[in-house]
């Protein structure tokens, strides 16, 4: 296993699909087909798609999110030397505790309504210098008020930020935000991604963003990809992907961005 | 062209109480005036909470306003009938339709109520309008996708043939190509059958693309007004701006601190 994967010194995963088949019943059908690609340290990736062309369920397979009753995976995705589609729920788990950390859309509902906001962060850190500075960053209250709340009484704008805040403390490798300006004020958007750019540069750790908010791909990227036909774009950066997907007319989600936005 | 629709000092509050102290009055509106003129099309933009969809409900007659006067300039023709003249599209979900019930059904009781008879032509020219295909109309609400539902929702306003026509926020959960084919569609029903129409929204490019003139609202007040090419090329108020710059990610972190510092809880 391990003298298939050449080291990259740069990389921080490397991802290899084959196939990716949705099995329902009698119903099988193969959404993903020879999706690869690899991450390197600091570079935020963007893959832009329409709804419904399994962004999400992309991301969620490469840490193992998906039920396998469910969904069938032939590939590899290599992480720090294990290829994680092969390993325990154990480790996966501490993988994604630590190494790679998901932002979610529907952040409030990532949080156990039961827990104070205290649980999660005592899990996360022992820093409290940086819990408070992040927490001011984002404009959240203090930690000793916000940390007494539920996240039923947070708005979806502010789990979204803790949520991201918990994924920043860690330190991850890699932060993988699932449609992160989708239900937040963009000026709100803003803030993430002035953030994220600063965390890329100043630690040795790669940011992949799936959206369908182009404009927020454009600013934030490195390199955009897009996600069409089942399966993925070479990764461009902005300013070439444009270029090439106005005359490549794959889908018509690039022409009606440039329709509107130029 | 007369003014369809003029507004004046209209307010709208609640009171706030807590126990133990007095009801504290709160503005969710404050000295709204404007006027829209007969066949145009209105942008309302503001952020979540600026109260742009409670002034939609109060123009829709859903909301008393609390003070303040709302003058319409309609037709004679609404006297005789239940239907109003002003509709409004609600935010785009999928509880916008009955799912259990027949497309056609739904039409149908629209074109009863407003024409006290069936019209078979009328219902095939408004599935025409919103480019519904025929065969859908015998489907159920829930068989169909968010974006049909839509416009199905549409369509059963049209059947009323509203002068004025209110849309909450309809480019919401849309990606782009979708938010086009809507934004043409919306401008192809304004002329063809004469609609007023006021278009709550956040997204001031479709804004830009779909109006003739444009309120940006902030904590309940205007702040700015006027066309489009006007407000939105060269915008005169700080808060303008500052959505400008927000809707293209290019704030800098002491523009988002400002706006954002009352946002605070303390």
């Amino acid at each position: 296993m391990l003298n298939k994967y050449k080291r990259n010194a740069n990389s921080v995963i490397k991802t290899n699909l084959k196939k990716l088949i949705v099995n329902k019943g009698e119903y099988h059908s193969t959404l993903l087909r020879e999706v690869s690609f690899e991450l390197c340290k600091n570079n935020i990736y963007s893959i832009v798609g329409k709804n419904g062309t399994g962004k999400s369920t992309l991301i969620k397979a490469l840490t193992g999110l998906l039920d396998t009753r469910f969904y069938t995976i032939d590939g590899e995705v290599f992480y720090d030397n294990v290829n994680l589609l092969n390993i325990d729920s154990e480790q996966l788990r501490k993988i994604r505790k630590t190494g790679i950390k998901y932002v979610f859309q529907d952040a409030r509902n990532c949080f156990d309504p039961l827990k104070k906001l205290s649980y999660y962060f005592k899990n996360t850190t022992s820093n409290e210098l940086e819990v408070n500075e992040l927490l001011q960053y984002f404009l959240l209250p203090k930690a000793s008020e916000l940390f007494k709340l539920r996240s039923y009484e947070l708005s979806g704008g502010m789990a979204q930020r803790i949520s991201l805040i918990l994924a920043l403390l860690a330190h991850p490798a890699l932060i993988i935000l699932d449609e992160p300006t989708s239900g937040i004020d963009s000026a709100i958007a803003n803030l993430f991604l002035l953030k994220l750019k600063e965390y890329v540069i100043t630690n040795p750790s790669a940011i992949l963003v799936v959206t369908q908010d182009i404009t927020f791909a454009e600013k934030i990227s490195d390199k955009i990809a897009l996600l069409t036909n089942h399966t993925l774009t070479e990764f461009f950066p902005p300013s070439i992907f444009f270029e090439y997907h106005k005359n490549a007319g794959l889908d018509d989600l690039i022409q009606s961005y440039i329709k509107l936005e130029k | 062209m007369k003014n369809i629709v003029e507004i004046k000092n209209l307010c709208y509050s609640v009171s706030e109480s807590a126990v133990f102290t007095k009801p504290t009055e709160k503005f969710i509106l404050e000295n709204i005036s404007f006027s829209v003129q007969q066949g145009k099309i209105v942008g309302v933009a503001g952020e979540s909470g600026s109260g742009k969809t409670t002034l939609a409900k109060i123009i829709a007659g859903i909301l008393p306003p609390t003070s303040g006067t709302i003058t319409f300039d309609l037709s004679d023709e609404w006297k005789n009938t239940t239907t109003k003249p002003v509709q409004i599209l609600f935010q785009n979900s999928t509880d916008i339709l009955n799912p259990l019930r027949n497309i056609d059904d739904i039409l149908d009781e629209a074109i009863e109520t407003r024409y006290r008879k069936n019209d078979m032509e009328l219902k095939k020219n408004i599935l025409e309008a919103v480019k519904v295909p025929e065969k859908l109309s015998h489907k159920k609400g829930f068989e169909l996708s968010g974006g049909e539902q839509q416009r199905i929702a549409l369509a059963r306003i049209l059947a009323v043939k509203p002068e004025i026509l209110i849309l909450d926020e309809p480019f919401s959960a849309q990606d782009p190509p979708s938010q086009l084919n809507l934004l043409n569609l919306l401008g192809a029903i304004n002329k063809e059958y004469h609609i007023t129409m006021l278009c709550i929204s956040h997204n001031l490019k479709i804004l830009r693309e779909l109006c003739d003139e444009i309120i940006i609202i902030y904590k309940g007040k205007i702040v700015e007004s006027g066309y489009v090419r006007d407000v939105l090329v060269n915008p005169k108020n700080a808060y303008t701006k500052f959505l400008l710059k927000a809707e293209n990610y290019s704030l800098s972190y002491n523009e988002i601190q400002n706006e954002l510092e009352d946002l605070r809880i303390e």
